[in-house]
């Protein structure tokens, strides 16, 4: 379709003020996700044709106000001045307008050319609330319009206001929000000063005013880089005084109470109440989910389910994924002749490109019940619910899901902390996740404790792992934002939405968006990790034992005529030629080198070997071990590995204990660090974790080792 | 006296907010201003946080939060006494 012009508009409003259906509504399938600069806070974009027009979205984060309080508020505030959108389009909660004022009257501070959107207006209609649109439009002055996403009512109306805004056949008449004598004539003042100052061009010098009054840091940060601070200061410190003397407090309460007194104004002008209210259903589902005794159980209960989905159904997926890309392998494997260009493409890309790919359906899955969750309203009430045992370790409640998401693996655990806003929660949540036993360890833990203990005693064994990483975990936490993360806890100062029942749609284009964000971002990075590791246990090739293992079979085929005892002792002298090239490698060389460093926790350079290449891979440990004990494939199951590694002298129960420990605790597969790599940001955190954890893992596994070999 | 000494089922209108900077910030823009009536609708399971409703708003918040508030227990909810301390006045400006 061909179109003359393109109108840029932001979306911007509350929280759950509906705001994304409304998007939704509007762009239907033209949308795509990517960031906001410098923030993992997801942009979404999107247009659509009206008459010939190009009306391109943005939807902005959903915000209460317009401080520098959060990221999203800085994000939505910096978007509206950087990149100066044609019509900012505020959507409101008809049902909840009073507390959606506060976020428009700033839009209004900011001089926009605004519409406000009256969204959910099917429910304000049946809950029987008037309002006075012509009036509520002259105070606001701007257009309102009503609209409803969920019955896609009002959207045209609402483009045609976009198009007549743009074309300047409607004026947006900008009003200005008085506010009491002192703070009025400060901010007239300071503006006065402001615009005598050319570098501040790009802002609405009034809006720079209001922020200084209410002591915003980043305005504070832009206006000091300028002459014209000397005298703004002194003007500021004049009416700080004079507020504190009138109204014993600073001018940021009264700011905002006089932005509350005008809201309560025009709502009792404009905005009748609704009928007679009866309790609604939020209300009643809350009376159970929030109940006192009920509350846990239940919320345990959804945690429950939502791992299970997770993992119990994406574990056959995650099989079947590793079962096709193992014959794709092999596929290729028979065309290819034998070499080195055979050994990259099979075992290092396929098995590479397959060890990213076969995370895939976890991810997906969890994203979808996560996304069900939070649009359904009971993410906020789970973090109501565990806020109390995750702020005894310094994490907000929010970060109890993905930290239990750790438990089935470190990926999609990472990728949901999303949730959290706080910067120093954030990290400390992602950076105790790998302590909580992902499911790829789980085969080590098997092989050792099924080989060096009795069944019921290797149970406890597990048990006790799993409770060690927990454990190990919490107390990081509080160690961590006692420390280095000490910075600014999210307060927990959370609404509870009304329950909705979420749209499936947008459940899965959520789901969607995640998958695609971890395979272009950090699928290079991990493809990249996996190759480097591939090399570094097949190069370089020792040439003697090549040359050794064609000798052998050589003299094998025409020593051995029984067709089944050759073909066991080539594969005998396979597995050993195996072994020796392996240790012969670099990373057998990195094991040997590191066992001067972990000769203390009872490890020798074999498992050295295992622990360098089970950085690919947690269950690589074992298929490692099986390599190096000259077995060739082996999996936890495996007994012949369990009776070679019970009757090494170098194995003891003190060593496997004090290996299961180690592998709980030390760095997680590349796979893990890239995302968190990609989460976090930058080097420097991931680089930082890499050392705790690898100094946590030594320490545990000391302890353990010595204990052990005392008590057993 | 403070929001975090209300029992579940207080009802209260606030008198001042004066958390640390960043907690204000947040209480404020939730639209927990001097003069707005409260009521206290439960307590999560564990003892904390607390949940309170204020203009159709169910806010939670944590009691080391709630004592940045400063309530004083009234009647009913909109049971037509003014509200408490200096009426704010609104007007429109140019």
């Amino acid at each position: 379709m061909s179109y003359a012009k393109e109108i840029k508009v932001a979306l911007a409003g509350n929280p759950n003020c509906g705001k994304s259906s409304l998007f939704n509504a509007l762009t239907g399938s033209h949308q795509r996700v990517g960031n906001f600069s410098g923030v993992t806070i997801e942009k979404y974009e999107g247009y659509v044709d009206y008459r010939n027009y190009r009306v391109r979205f943005v939807d902005l984060p959903g915000t209460y106000s317009l401080t520098a309080y959060s990221p999203e508020e800085l994000v939505t505030r910096n978007y509206l001045i950087e990149e100066t959108p044609d019509i900012v389009v505020n959507v409101v909660e008809g049902p909840n307008l009073e507390r959606n004022l506060l976020l428009t009257i700033q839009l209004m501070e900011m001089e926009v050319d605004l519409l406000v959107a009256l969204n959910m207006f099917d429910e304000v209609q049946a809950q029987g609330i008037e309002i006075d649109f012509k009036q509520l439009q002259r105070l606001l002055g701007c257009h309102i319009i009503p609209t409803s996403a969920k019955k896609k009512q009002g959207l045209d109306s609402l483009l045609d206001h976009v198009v007549r805004v743009y074309e300047g056949d409607i004026e947006v008449k900008k009003n200005k929000l008085a506010f009491r004598p002192e703070v009025d004539k400060a901010i007239e003042d300071i503006t006065e000063l402001l615009s005598n100052e050319p570098e501040l061009g790009k802002y609405n010098h009034r809006w720079l005013a209001i922020k200084l009054l209410e002591n915003d840091k980043e305005v504070y940060n832009v206006v000091r880089q300028y002459p014209v601070w000397v005298k703004t200061e002194l003007a500021l410190q004049e009416v700080i005084q004079e507020t504190e003397k009138v109204y014993k407090s600073d001018p940021e309460i009264s700011i905002t109470e006089d932005r509350y007194a005008f809201i309560r104004g025009a709502m009792q002008e404009c905005v009748g109440q609704a009928r007679e209210k009866k309790q609604s259903v939020t209300d009643y589902i809350d009376l159970v989910v929030l109940n006192r005794v009920l509350g846990l159980p239940i919320f345990l209960f959804v945690v429950w389910v939502i791992f299970h989905m997770t993992f119990t159904l994406g574990t056959p997926m995650m099989d079947g994924l590793d079962a096709l890309f193992g014959m794709l392998g092999e596929s290729v494997a028979t065309f290819l002749p034998n070499g080195t260009v055979r050994s990259i493409l099979v075992d290092g890309v396929i098995a590479g490109v397959g060890g990213v790919l076969i995370f895939l359906p976890n991810i997906i899955l969890l994203f979808i019940g996560l996304s069900f969750l939070e649009a359904s309203g009971y993410m906020a009430r789970a973090a109501f619910v565990i806020d109390r045992i995750m702020h005894r370790f310094g994490l907000h409640g929010k970060s109890f899901i993905p930290m239990i998401t750790g438990f089935g693996c470190s990926i999609p655990a990472i990728m949901a902390t999303r949730t959290l806003k706080s910067r120093s929660d954030r990290l400390a949540t992602i950076m105790i996740i790998p302590f909580m036993s992902c499911g790829a360890k789980l085969p080590v833990y098997v092989l050792l404790a099924g080989a060096f203990f009795t069944p019921a005693v290797a149970a406890n064994v597990m048990f006790g792992i799993y409770m060690l990483g927990i454990v190990v975990g919490l107390f990081s936490a509080l160690i961590m934002k006692k420390t280095v993360l000490r910075s600014e806890s999210e307060p927990f100062v959370m609404e509870l939405p009304p329950y909705r029942w979420p749209s499936l749609r947008s459940v899965l284009v959520q789901a969607k968006d995640k998958a695609m964000m971890y395979l272009k971002k950090a699928g290079t990075i991990i493809l990249l990790a996996v190759l480097l590791i591939w090399t570094f246990s097949n190069y370089p090739k020792n040439p003697e034992l090549d040359a050794a293992l064609d000798r052998e079979i050589a003299s094998i085929e025409q020593s051995i005529a029984d067709e089944t005892e050759r073909q066991d002792a080539i594969i005998a002298v396979e597995n050993r030629i195996n072994a020796g090239q392996l240790e012969y490698s670099l990373a057998g060389r990195a094991g040997k080198l590191l066992e001067p460093v972990i000769k203390p926790l009872g490890f020798d350079w074999r498992i050295g070997i295992a622990l360098v290449t089970g950085l690919a891979a947690k269950e690589i440990v074992v298929s490692t071990m099986g390599t190096i004990y000259s077995l060739g494939e082996a999996d936890e199951t495996s007994s012949e590995l369990k009776t070679i590694l019970k009757n090494d002298p170098a194995f003891d129960q003190a060593t496997a204990l004090s290996l299961m420990v180690f592998v709980l605790l030390y760095i997680p597969c590349v796979a893990a660090v890239g995302v968190m790599r990609k989460e976090i940001g930058e080097w420097k955190s991931v680089a930082f974790y890499g050392a705790y954890a690898l100094t946590a893992a030594w320490i545990f596994s000391f302890i353990t080792y010595r204990l052990a070999q005392l008590v057993l | 006296m403070l929001l975090s000494e209300l029992k579940v089922g207080d009802k209260a209108e606030v008198t001042e907010v004066r958390a640390e900077s960043g907690v204000r910030r947040r209480i404020l823009d939730m639209g927990l201003v001097k003069g707005t009536r409260l009521k206290v609708l439960r307590v999560a399971p564990l003892g904390d946080p607390i949940e309170i409703v204020f203009k159709g708003i169910y806010l939670t918040l944590r009691k080391k939060e709630a004592t940045g508030i400063q309530v004083e227990k009234t009647g009913e909810a909109g049971d037509g006494k003014p509200m408490g301390g200096k009426r704010l006045r609104w007007r429109l400006g140019g």
